[in-house]
C-alpha cells in the first residue's frame, strides 16, 4: 500500500506541469503568435526546452538556445528554479529564449617577431567602418591590426599575410613598444606606445588588397610616461589616451584642430644624442600637442574610453582604484568612482549604462557611472587567474562581454550567467578561450604560474572577424563561434 | 541486751587481741566466749548501759592494766621466789665445799615443805609508808616501800585477774559445770559450744550458712547473652519423651513399610561421567607469554631482624633515634616503622595503622581507575588573541602574478620604481634590467661588470627625475635610463665636468663609452665592495655600507650627494656592538649622526632590517623586523623594549630579506627566505601606546626553485599596491599580487 502511495507520488512528481510563455526577441526564431502558454513537465532542463523549442519551429538544423527566465540563465531544471525563487508552479512562467553561444573556436593564429601588445579589427561591422564617411568598405576584406613591442604596426588579412608594416623608429616610427593601436578609419590608424607620443598613420593598400602601406600623419606629444591606452571617436576625431604619467589625455585626430606639441616634450628639444637628433629629423612628420591633458588620478592611468552613446563624456579608469568621468568638451572632472583594487582596463556596456573595468584582483567589476547609482560595484565577475587587462563588447548581445587577462586566457561573460557565491551574486563566464600555442607546445595541460609566456594584453570582438586576442606569445589569435556565423549567413 | 552486749564486748576484746597477737588460736576464743558466758561480773552488769565506744575505750584501759598486772605477775613469780628462798637469805642457805677438784661448790640446803616458820617471822612485805593516804600513789606504779625499801607494787585488781585467768590454761571443753546424768565434769565440745552460742544469738545455728553472701541474680530483668541459668532440670529431660516416641514410630512404621530404605553407599559408576557433561573452560587453556606492558610485581626484600617482634637489642632504636623518628615527616622516613620489643609474639599489639591503611587502600582501588586527567575543556583556539582572518586583512599577495625571466645566474637585488611600474633587478651576471612591472617585459639592460655581481638596485625615490643606482664589486654606478622606454627626461644627465670639485676619496667619474650610451651616468670607484643602497627620501643623498669583514670601519659606511657628486664617509669608527656593520643602516641623516639606540635581537647573524614607514612619525612608534640566518624574523617595537617584541618562526631556513610596505596604507610586510617561499604578514601598527603591533601570518608564497641552497634573496613591495617582488637565486624575479 505504501509502495502505491510512493509510486503515485513519484508519478505524480514525474508529471508535475508548470505553464510556460516560450518569447523570443529575435524575429527569425520566434515562435508564431498563435503558440499560447504550454504545458512542460518541471524536471526540464536547457537541453530539452532547446528541443523542444526546435520542435516547435521545426527547424531542419537545431539551433542551440539558452533560456532566461526573469534575467537570468537557467541552469538548473525548472523544478529547482521554481524551489530556489519560491515560485509556485501554478503561475505561468515566461521564458525567453535566446541563441545559446557557440564555443568559440580557432580560426588562426598570426605569429609576430615580438609580443603583441595592441589589436583592432577592420571590418563591416566594426566600429572603425561605421565611422568611415567616404572610404568604402567592402566585405570580405577584413583587416587586422597589430601593434607590437618591437614598435611596429602590421596589418594582417584574414590568410594571417603581412600587408603592411609601419616605418621603423629610424623612419618616423614608435620608438619604443606599442601599447595601444586602433584603426580610426579604414584608412587611419592610431597608435601609442612607451615612447610617450600618439602617432596617426595613413594607411593604404594597393591593388587586390595584398599590399598597404602605412605612412606617418601626425604626431602627438604631450604625456611624460608612456601612453597605456588609447580610444578613438572618429566622428568627432577625437583620442582619448591614458598615460603612466597619471593623466587622460585628449586629442584630435586632425592636424588643424589640434594645437601646438608642448616644445619641451619633443625630442629635439632635449636629445643630446646628436646622432639621434639626425635619426629623428631624418623624417618630418607633424607634431601636435593634445587638446587637454585631464589630471585627476593619483597613479597611472590604465584605460581611457569614450561613452558609447556620447563622445563628450570619457571614462577613465587607473591603478589608484579609481574611475573617473569626465566632461570633455569643458575637460572637467564630473564623478570619480573609487573601487578597492587597481583598474588596469575599462570597457563601458552603453544598454546596461555599466562600465566594465578589469582589476588587478583578478575579476572584473561592473560600475554603475551615473550619479544617480547607489552602489560603487554592481557586480563583480569572477574567474580570471590574473590581472585582466583587456576588455571587449559582444556585437551580438548588449549583456556580453570579452576579457582578456595575464593568465593566459580570454573569457566570455554574459552578466545575465551568474551564481549565488558567498560575497553575493558572482558572474559566471560562459566560455573560456585558451592560447593555442600552449596547445601546440603541447602544454595545455599545464598550469603556467601567471600565465607566463601566454599573456593576453589585448582582446577585440568583431562581429565578422570573431574574438581577436593578441598575447605574449607573440600571436594574434583568431576565434570565432562558428554556428552563430553559420545561422546568421 | 545483756548478755548480747556483753558477747560484743568480749568480741571486741578478742578481736583486739587477735589484732594485738597477729596469732589467733580458737582456744582462747573459746576461753574469751566462755569467759563471757560464765563471768557475770558486776562491771559488766554495771557497764551494760555504756556504748561500745565506752566499753572499748575501757577495755583498752583493762588490757593495759593486765599488761601491767602480767608485769607485776612476773615481779610478784620472782618474789615468790624468793619467799621460798627467803628464811635463808639471812644466813646462806647454802655451804660451800670443795669439790674433787677444788673448786667452790654450792649445797643448797634442804627446803622443808612443813616449816612454817615463815609465818611467825614480821611481815617484812608490810608497807612502811605510814599515814599517808594512798591515792598519793595513784600515778605511780606502787603504793608504797617495804620494810626493805622495796616498792610495794599497786596489786592486781579484777581486770587483771581476769587477765591472769586469761592466761591460765584451761582444759578444753571445761565449763565448771557438773553433768547431773554422770556426775562428772561436763565438757562441751566446740561444736557444741558454737551451737549454743548461735543459739544464744538467735542465729541460724547450721554450719556454713552466710546469711550475707552477695546476691547472685540468676534471674534478672537483664539479658544475658550466656545465661547461666542455675534453673533445675526439668523433669521431662528425664523422663522419654512421646513426642519423640511418635517420631521414632513413625520412622519405624515407615521402615517397616519399606517406605525407608536403609542407606547404600553409592556405587561409583563409570557411566555417570558419560551422561553428565562437565564443561571446562580452562581446559585448553595456553600459557601465554606476559603482556609487552606487563610490569610483574616488584620482589620485597625479606623481612629483617628489624621488623621481628623480638629484635635483637642492637636493632631497637635508642631515644634520640626514636624522637629523630618521630619528628620528621612521615613521608621523608626512612622506614615507615620503627622495630620494637615486645618480647613474645602473643604480646604484639594490633597493627595500629591498619584501619587506616585499609581504607587508603581501599581509596586507591575505588578511585584509581576513576581518577580522570583534568582534561581542559577550553578551545584551544579561544585562549589565542582575536586575530583578524587572512581573508579581512585584504588585499594582499596571493598569487603569482609575472615572472621575470631574463637574468643569468642568481638575482641579487629587486626594486620597484617610485612610480610602480617598472621593476629594477640586478644579478650574477653583471647586469642591471628594468621590466615593466605588470607584463614582465624587459626593456632595458645594461652589462655593469663582466665579472662582479651586481649587489643592489635601488631607485632614487621621488617622481621628478629617474635615477637608479647600482653596485658591481667596488663600483656603484648611478644610471638614467634612457628616455625611449618612457621617462621624462627633465633632469639633465651629470657631466663630467662636474667631478673633481672636492678632493673627496673616491672621485666620480664616468663610465666607458658603451655605458654611457646605454644610459650609465656616474661611476662611483669605492675601494671595497658595497652591499647595499639606502636613499634619503628626498633623494639627494644614499649610503652605501661596506660589509666585508676587512672593510675599514672608517670607510664602511659612505654617504654619497648626488647633487655636488660628493662622497663622505661619516663614520670614523666601526659602530658600537662590534661585529660587522649592520646590512643596512638608517636614513642617513643630515645633521651630525648620533647612536640613538642600540637592539638586542638576539639573533646570532642578521640578514637584513627594515623600519617600519611610520616609524618616527606621531602616528605609529618606532618598529622594526630584523631578519636572521639563524630562520628567525623579529619584529621590534623600539617603544617597548631592546629585545623583540615578537619573534617569528617560520622558515626552514635562512631569512635573507625583509621588507615593510613602503606606503601606509597597506600594514603588510614580507621577508624572503632560503626556502625559496616568501612570507606575508599583516603587522598594523597604531599611534595608541597602548595597543601593541597586531601581526598576523597572512600568506606563504611558494614558486621560487631552491638552486645552490639558495632560495629568493631579495623582496620589494610596490609603492602603492600591496603588490611584492621577489628575487630568486633560480634567476627569476617573481611578482606577487
Amino acid at each position: 500500500m505504501s509502495e502505491d502511495l510512493v509510486t503515485a507520488g513519484a508519478a505524480e512528481a514525474a508529471q508535475r506541469q508548470v505553464r510556460v510563455q516560450l518569447i523570443s526577441q529575435e524575429e527569425d526564431i520566434a515562435l508564431p503568435e498563435s503558440t499560447g502558454p504550454i504545458l512542460v513537465p518541471t524536471g526540464l532542463r536547457r537541453y530539452a526546452l532547446s528541443t523542444l523549442v526546435n520542435n516547435l519551429l521545426s527547424s531542419e538544423k537545431p539551433i542551440p538556445f539558452e533560456f532566461l527566465i526573469n534575467g537570468t540563465f537557467l541552469r538548473t531544471s525548472i523544478d529547482e528554479y521554481l524551489v530556489d525563487n519560491g515560485i509556485s508552479s501554478e503561475t505561468t512562467l515566461e521564458i525567453e529564449y535566446v541563441r545559446a553561444l557557440i564555443p568559440p573556436l580557432h580560426i588562426a593564429s598570426f605569429q609576430h617577431d615580438d609580443w603583441v601588445s595592441a589589436t583592432d579589427v577592420l571590418s563591416t561591422t566594426s566600429p572603425a567602418a561605421s565611422w568611415a564617411s567616404g572610404a568604402t568598405f567592402t566585405k570580405g576584406q577584413e583587416r587586422i591590426l597589430s601593434g607590437s613591442y618591437d614598435g611596429l604596426l602590421r596589418i594582417w588579412n584574414m590568410s594571417s599575410e603581412t600587408i603592411a608594416t609601419s616605418p621603423a623608429a629610424a623612419d618616423g616610427g614608435h620608438t619604443a613598444s606599442i601599447r595601444a593601436a586602433k584603426f580610426v578609419s579604414p584608412n587611419q590608424i592610431a597608435s601609442a606606445g612607451l615612447d610617450r607620443t600618439v602617432r596617426l598613420w595613413k594607411y593604404t593598400e594597393g591593388e587586390g588588397g595584398f599590399t598597404g602601406k602605412i605612412s606617418p600623419q601626425l604626431e602627438l606629444y604631450g604625456h611624460k610616461a608612456g601612453i597605456e591606452s588609447l580610444a578613438v571617436h572618429a566622428k568627432s576625431n577625437r583620442l582619448l589616451t591614458g598615460s603612466a604619467d597619471n593623466n587622460v589625455g585628449f586629442w584630435s585626430t586632425k592636424k588643424a584642430d589640434a594645437p601646438a606639441a608642448p616644445e619641451n616634450l619633443l625630442p629635439s628639444s632635449n636629445a643630446r644624442n646628436t646622432k639621434r637628433r639626425k635619426l629623428n629629423t631624418s623624417v618630418s612628420t607633424p607634431q601636435r600637442g593634445p587638446l587637454a591633458l585631464l589630471s585627476a588620478h593619483t597613479a597611472p592611468v590604465s584605460a581611457a574610453i569614450f561613452d558609447a552613446k556620447d563622445a563628450t563624456v570619457g571614462y577613465s579608469a587607473s591603478w589608484d582604484h579609481s574611475l573617473r568621468t569626465w566632461d570633455l568638451v569643458t575637460g572637467s572632472l564630473v564623478d570619480t568612482r573609487t573601487t578597492s583594487h587597481s583598474l588596469l582596463s575599462l570597457e563601458h556596456l552603453p544598454e546596461l549604462s555599466l562600465l566594465a573595468a578589469g582589476t588587478a584582483a583578478r575579476h572584473i567589476t561592473l560600475i554603475d557611472p551615473r550619479a544617480s547609482a547607489t552602489t560603487v560595484a554592481a557586480m563583480t565577475l569572477r574567474g580570471h587567474t590574473n590581472a585582466v587587462v583587456s576588455l571587449a563588447r559582444d556585437p551580438h548581445s548588449t549583456y556580453g562581454l570579452i576579457s582578456g587577462s595575464h593568465d593566459g586566457t580570454c573569457r566570455i561573460w554574459d552578466i545575465r550567467s551568474t551564481k549565488t557565491d558567498k560575497e553575493g551574486v558572482v558572474g559566471e563566464s560562459v566560455y573560456s578561450i585558451t592560447r593555442k600555442s600552449l596547445e601546440e607546445e603541447g602544454k595545455s595541460d599545464s598550469k603556467r604560474v601567471g600565465g607566463e609566456g601566454v599573456k593576453v594584453f589585448s582582446v577585440c570582438w568583431d562581429k565578422t572577424v570573431g574574438i581577436v586576442s593578441a598575447g605574449e606569445d607573440k600571436r594574434i589569435q583568431i576565434n570565432r563561434g562558428e554556428g552563430v556565423l553559420s545561422s546568421k549567413a | 541486751m545483756n548478755p548480747k552486749a556483753a558477747s560484743k564486748k568480749r568480741k571486741a576484746v578478742t578481736r583486739d587481741v587477735e589484732e594485738e597477737a597477729g596469732v589467733f588460736s580458737g582456744d582462747e576464743l573459746s576461753k574469751g566466749n566462755l569467759d563471757g558466758a560464765l563471768s557475770d561480773n558486776s562491771k559488766d552488769l554495771s557497764d551494760s548501759e555504756d556504748d561500745e565506744s565506752d566499753s572499748e575505750v575501757e577495755l583498752v584501759d583493762d588490757f593495759s592494766d593486765s599488761e601491767d598486772g602480767e608485769e607485776e605477775l612476773d615481779s610478784d613469780e620472782i618474789p615468790s621466789d624468793t619467799e621460798e628462798v627467803k628464811p635463808t637469805a639471812g644466813e646462806p642457805n647454802f655451804r660451800i665445799v670443795k669439790d674433787a677438784n677444788g673448786n667452790d661448790r654450792y649445797l643448797w640446803d634442804e627446803i622443808h615443805p612443813d616449816d612454817n616458820s615463815e609465818l611467825s617471822e614480821v611481815d617484812e612485805n608490810a608497807n612502811t609508808i605510814g599515814d599517808i593516804p594512798l591515792k598519793f600513789y595513784d600515778e605511780y606504779p606502787h603504793i608504797g616501800y617495804d620494810i626493805n625499801g622495796k616498792k610495794i607494787m599497786r596489786p592486781a585488781k579484777g581486770e587483771a585477774l581476769d587477765a591472769l585467768l586469761d592466761s591460765i590454761e584451761i582444759p578444753k571443753g571445761w565449763t565448771g559445770l557438773t553433768d547431773p546424768k554422770t556426775g562428772k565434769p561436763l565438757n562441751l565440745s566446740q561444736e557444741e559450744l558454737e551451737l549454743l552460742r548461735k543459739v544464744q544469738m538467735n542465729e541460724v545455728p547450721s554450719e556454713g550458712y552466710d546469711p550475707y553472701e552477695p546476691l547472685v541474680e540468676w534471674f534478672s530483668s537483664e539479658k544475658e547473652i550466656m545465661p547461666l541459668s542455675a534453673a533445675p532440670e526439668p523433669k521431662r529431660r528425664f523422663v522419654p519423651s512421646k513426642h519423640e516416641q511418635k517420631r521414632v514410630m513413625k520412622l519405624v512404621k515407615a521402615i517397616r513399610e519399606g517406605r525407608i530404605l536403609p542407606y547404600k553407599a553409592p556405587e561409583e559408576r563409570e557411566d555417570k561421567e558419560e551422561e553428565l557433561i562437565n564443561y571446562d573452560l580452562w581446559a585448553d587453556e595456553v600459557e601465554r607469554p606476559d603482556h609487552v606492558m606487563h610490569i610483574p610485581a616488584p620482589k620485597l626484600p625479606p623481612p629483617g631482624y628489624e621488623e621481628s617482634y623480638h629484635p635483637p637489642p642492637e636493632y631497637l632504636p635508642d631515644s634520640k633515634e626514636r624522637k629523630a623518628w618521630e619528628q620528621t615527616d612521615p613521608e621523608d622516613r626512612e622506614k615507615d616503622f620503627l622495630p620494637n620489643d615486645f618480647g613474645s609474639l602473643r604480646k604484639v599489639p594490633g597493627y595500629d595503622n591498619f584501619v587506616q591503611e585499609k581504607f587508603e587502600r581501599c581509596l586507591d582501588l575505588y578511585l584509581a581507575p576513576r581518577v580522570r586527567r583534568s582534561k581542559l575543556n577550553i578551545d584551544p583556539e579561544s585562549l589565542l588573541p582575536k586575530l583578524p582572518s587572512p581573508e579581512e586583512l585584504k588585499p594582499f599577495p596571493t598569487a603569482c602574478a609575472t615572472v621575470f625571466r631574463g637574468h643569468k645566474g642568481r638575482v641579487r637585488s629587486v626594486n620597484v620604481d617610485p612610480t610602480g611600474i617598472w621593476l629594477a633587478t640586478g644579478g650574477d651576471d653583471g647586469t642591471v634590467r628594468v621590466w615593466e612591472l605588470l607584463t614582465g617585459r624587459q626593456l632595458w639592460s645594461a652589462k655593469l661588470s663582466d665579472d662582479e655581481a651586481v649587489n643592489t638596485v635601488r631607485w632614487r625615490p621621488g617622481k621628478d627625475a629617474v635615477v637608479l643606482a647600482a653596485t658591481a664589486g667596488d663600483d656603484i654606478f648611478l644610471a638614467v635610463p634612457p628616455h625611449r622606454w618612457g621617462f621624462a627626461a627633465s633632469r639633465p644627465a651629470p657631466s663630467a665636468s662636474e667631478d673633481g670639485k672636492k678632493n673627496a676619496p673616491p672621485t666620480w667619474i664616468r663610465p666607458e663609452a658603451a655605458l654611457v650610451d646605454a644610459g650609465v651616468c656616474v661611476v662611483i670607484p669605492l675601494r671595497y665592495v658595497p652591499k647595499t643602497i639606502s636613499w634619503h627620501r628626498r633623494g639627494d643623498y644614499f649610503v652605501t655600507v661596506c660589509s666585508g669583514a676587512s672593510t675599514p670601519a672608517s670607510v664602511a659606511i659612505s654617504i654619497h650627494t648626488v647633487s655636488k657628486h660628493l662622497t663622505q664617509f661619516p663614520f670614523r669608527r666601526r659602530l658600537k656592538g662590534g661585529g660587522p656593520p649592520p646590512d643596512r643602516p638608517l636614513p642617513p641623516l643630515e645633521t651630525h649622526p648620533l647612536l640613538v639606540k642600540i637592539l638586542q635581537p638576539g639573533a646570532r647573524w642578521i640578514s637584513s632590517f627594515d623600519i617600519h614607514p611610520t616609524s618616527s612619525s606621531a602616528s605609529g612608534g618606532d618598529n622594526i623586523i630584523v631578519g636572521s640566518y639563524d630562520r628567525r624574523l623579529l619584529w621590534h617595537d623600539l617603544d617597548l623594549s631592546q629585545r623583540p617584541y615578537k619573534t617569528l618562526r617560520y622558515h626552514r631556513k635562512a631569512i635573507r630579506a625583509v621588507k615593510f610596505h613602503p606606503s601606509g596604507r597597506y600594514p603588510l610586510f614580507a621577508d624572503a627566505s632560503d626556502d625559496g617561499s616568501l612570507q606575508i604578514f599583516h603587522g598594523s601598527v597604531t599611534g595608541d601606546m597602548l595597543s601593541n603591533a597586531t601581526i598576523v601570518p597572512l600568506k606563504v608564497l611558494k614558486g621560487h626553485k631552491i638552486t645552490g641552497e639558495l632560495g629568493v634573496l631579495d623582496i620589494d613591495w610596490h609603492p602603492r599596491e600591496a603588490w611584492a617582488v621577489s628575487a630568486g637565486a633560480d634567476g627569476t624575479c617573481r611578482l606577487w599580487m
